[in-house]
């Protein structure tokens, strides 16, 4: 090498292909590279100039769209793009969209197609991603985007109106009178310190008989929940309903807050159904009415699913109505029943816990109790568990056949009793004994005392960090059977007079096994496996493509599996999890298939990861 | 607003505008900034007075905005029997390296080829201009570039519009770089920080200007 480019060097060494290029290919690749400036001002020009080119992110943010503005994949340090171009010699259609400037590296054709030529490594990689790409690209053409994924930016009202916090109440409210708002986002030097809306003020001062001199610090909920402005307007909706408020800040990407958004402002949207049906449930008076509300929710889904893209927001707004139900029913108990004698934490496990439900998951819940509760105070929480999951099987979400419900009162015990049951599990990991807990290692709080639930999951987070435990279950995932054999051909299996494949245990439920055995080794506590994901990023367990490879053939199996479902009617026969190849598209067809080597190439990492010499 | 902003300042002296006469530099004074040639460069030396300290290497890459022509970097080491003063401590250059460099003379011919008529980009650039003028002269071998382009002067005029006062440090290369998300590079080596210099200069000269149409001669107002 002429040149002694040290960081550069570096970086690419530690980049797929890079990293597999031999000594002298590698310093072939150094001496031919330019690096770009790219921000929002240049980006066209850069990528209209003439010829297609191979980048890799350095650093930046940068949102590859094709010319329909339709999202193909979020580009990050590391990333390679450009090549689709390169390998057909077709023009470049698609765009970059700047969400943080930085520089990029590039090639020109020639050093790629050196490149290629003389490391077949090199080759590989590109002709893989190739046809990884295409998993991605497969969403419906021509659609316009339901309002759920609009951008909460697009429709807030820009004009922030916000207050500091040594203001006084009294300047809160003339404020919110002037600009007929109802709520008021507080801010000191650019950051959100609180919210205060009109039934603070109500509540906490007028109610209380306190100085309207006060300042508002003292009467504001603190560190409020918020949004940013280019999540969707789903997003917005989710974290409302779960944490069961109207306002909701919205902040841009380096935290400054830029505006509120409100129920309201979601319901002017059109087409608002879910609002309503959220609405709706969170209405009724009653445990009949409640039930009444949710026979409405599967054909809602459907004609849900028929309009949005990303069918995966499905799952997510099946898992929030069932967190909504179950919110309903514990309230509507402890309206009857006085409230609770001691802190609790009502708990979801499973799918509804990953925010994957389908229509055909059973509910799997569980009650934690606070440590210090007397034994006749347990019967309180038996009698809410019965009346809440019987509501539950009623409003369509079917009682568990493997009785994970928190009306069996083994799942219905105090943090002390659950950590002596985890310990269990953890130090003589039978084989039947991790098939049957993993479902409780995904758990969410859906209502009850936030601190109780937090401590007891962050102790489990620990205990499980055991290398026996993890290398067994390690172990139990090398043994499941993924459908793909020798040559890329799928292994069906006969069922019900046709060639099936079960996308559920064969492959989501694989990769959410594997995702969720890495998230124990690292102490993660979020449940849904898009999250860990996220947060396993930069783990030396999961290299940056294996981790993105992972999420999109979850996505894929997740959709193709919740279309499926969706399709079949009320008195169909076919199982509702697998799905016959041979009514698949040829493009469906080959991105199974490309799903499920990554699934076996993934379990067998976690073979030499983690399942070795236990 | 840029255009009020340009024209307040315009009054200043254009310091910075080493030669300018001829055609071409005319022509790149006067055209778009994107369409200037421009030398990004970094020089380690063992001392900080340009009389009696000497060049102990040299790293350089052209630029051509939005994109640096890393395959046109260079990187002299100046080959030398002297021993090393306590800068070592700061450049990393072994006895060994020097005593295996190049002529001096060859490297600056090299340079000249690219920096004569080309705008200089350096992070405080009159230092490393300095030591150039003073090596050319003394080799006799005629370079002028355009003008100067200093992007740790560009960095203190964005921050003094905006607070009163700055702390020591925060002006270094790595401390600028900082400031607009660019990664970290190692330091005190001539190539990397004259890299490291090109990116942190595009970065300044977008936040600059934006998607504005402007010359180089008013972007030169800024350094």
């Amino acid at each position: 090498m002429a040149l002694d480019l040290k960081d550069m060097a570096d970086f690419l060494k530690q980049t797929p292909p890079f990293d597999m290029l031999d000594e002298q290919r590698f310093d072939y690749a150094l001496d031919h590279a330019e690096a770009i400036y790219v921000n929002e001002h240049n980006t066209q020009e850069v990528l209209r100039s003439g010829h297609p080119l191979l980048y890799v992110v350095r650093s930046g943010t940068f949102d590859l769209n094709d010319k329909n503005g339709k999202h193909i994949e979020r580009l990050e340090t590391g990333d390679v793009f450009g090549y689709p171009a390169l390998l057909t010699g077709r023009a470049i259609t698609n765009k970059i969209d700047v969400l943080a400037d930085g520089i990029l590296f590039s090639w020109d054709e020639a050093t790629f197609n050196y490149l290629r030529r003389y490391s077949d490594a090199f080759e590989r990689y590109f002709m893989q991603a190739q046809s990884e790409r295409l998993l991605t690209e497969q969403r419906s053409e021509n659609q316009a985007p339901d309002w759920t994924e609009l951008d909460i930016g697009s429709v807030i009202n820009r004009d922030l109106i916000s207050i500091d916090s040594a203001s006084t109440i009294q300047n809160a409210a003339i404020c919110m009178a002037e600009h007929k708002v109802s709520s008021l986002l507080v801010v000191d030097d650019g950051q959100l310190r609180g919210i205060l809306t009109d039934r603070d003020i109500r509540n906490r001062v007028v109610a209380k008989g306190m100085s309207y001199e006060v300042a508002v610090s003292a009467v504001m909920t603190q560190m409020p929940e918020a949004v940013y402005a280019r999540q969707s307007l789903f997003d917005a909706l989710t974290v409302m309903n779960q944490a069961n408020i109207h306002h909701l800040p919205v902040l841009d990407d380096d935290d400054t807050p830029v505006g509120m958004i409100t129920t309201t402002d979601l319901m002017k949207q059109q087409r608002s159904e879910p609002v309503f049906l959220m609405n709706a449930l969170f209405k009724a008076p009653d445990r009949d009415a409640l039930v009444a509300e949710a026979q409405s929710i599967p054909q809602y889904l459907r004609t849900f699913a028929s309009r949005v893209k990303d069918i995966s927001m499905v799952g997510r707004l099946l898992a929030s109505l069932t967190d909504g139900m179950t919110r309903k029913l514990i309230r509507l108990y402890e309206q009857s029943h006085g409230s609770a004698p001691v802190a609790y934490a009502w708990m979801a496990f499973g799918s509804q816990a990953r925010e994957d439900q389908t229509l055909s998951s059973d509910q799997d819940n569980g009650l934690l109790l606070a440590d210090n509760i007397k034994d006749g105070q347990r019967a309180y929480f038996q009698d809410m568990a019965e009346f809440v999951c019987t509501g539950l099987g009623d409003c369509g979400i079917r009682l568990c056949p493997g009785d994970v419900m928190a009306m069996n009162p083994k799942w219905n015990k105090t943090s002390l009793e659950w950590r002596e049951q985890f310990k269990k599990w953890i130090q003589s990991p039978t084989p039947d004994a991790i098939m049957h807990s993993m479902i409780f290692f995904d758990s969410r709080m859906i209502a009850g005392n936030t601190q109780l639930y937090k401590k007891h999951r962050e102790a489990v987070a620990k205990l499980a960090q055991r290398d026996i435990f993890l290398g067994n279950i390690g172990r139990h995932i090398g043994e499941l059977n993924v459908p793909i054999g020798l040559f890329n051909r799928l292994r069906t299996k006969s069922e019900k007079g046709g060639d099936y494949i079960d996308i559920k245990t064969q492959g989501v439920a694989i990769i959410n096994d594997i995702v969720r055995l890495y998230a124990l080794e690292q102490g993660l506590t979020m449940p849904a496996t898009p999250a860990r994901l996220q947060a396993l990023q930069g783990s030396r367990l999961l290299t940056k493509s294996d981790n993105q490879n992972l999420l999109e053939a979850w996505q894929f199996l997740t959709q193709l599996r919740l279309s499926h479902q969706l399709r079949l009617q009320g008195d169909s026969t076919e199982p509702v999890n697998s799905v016959d190849p041979e009514t698949l598209s040829t493009l469906q067809r080959r991105q199974m298939k490309a799903a499920f080597r990554i699934i076996k190439d993934a379990q067998q990492g976690v073979g030499f990861k983690l399942g070795r010499g236990m | 607003m840029i255009k009020k902003w340009i024209t307040k300042h315009s009054k200043s002296l254009q310091g910075n505008i080493i030669a300018s006469k001829g055609g071409d530099r005319q022509q790149q004074l006067r055209g778009r900034w994107q369409d200037a040639r421009y030398i990004a460069l970094d020089l380690e030396t063992d001392g900080l007075d340009p009389a009696v300290d000497a060049i102990l290497a040299f790293g350089w890459v052209p630029l051509a905005p939005p994109r640096i022509r890393l395959f046109e970097a260079d990187y002299g080491v100046v080959k030398s029997e002297k021993s090393l003063s306590q800068s070592a401590v700061i450049h990393h250059l072994s006895e060994g390296d020097i005593r295996s460099g190049e002529p001096i003379e060859r490297i600056l011919k090299r340079l000249a080829e690219h920096l004569d008529g080309a705008v200089l980009v350096a992070h405080h650039a009159p230092f490393d201009w300095q030591f150039l003028q003073q090596a050319f002269n003394e080799h006799q071998i005629p370079c002028q570039p355009l003008a100067l382009m200093d992007t740790l002067k560009i960095e203190r005029n964005r921050l003094a519009r905006k607070k009163d006062w700055l702390e020591q440090g925060e002006l270094t290369l790595g401390a600028c770089r900082d400031r607009y998300d660019l990664p970290t590079m190692r330091q005190h080596h001539a190539l990397s920080d004259a890299i490291a210099c090109a990116e942190l200069f595009l970065a300044q000269a977008y936040q600059v200007v934006g998607s504005h149409e402007v010359s180089l001669r008013e972007l030169l107002r800024y350094a």
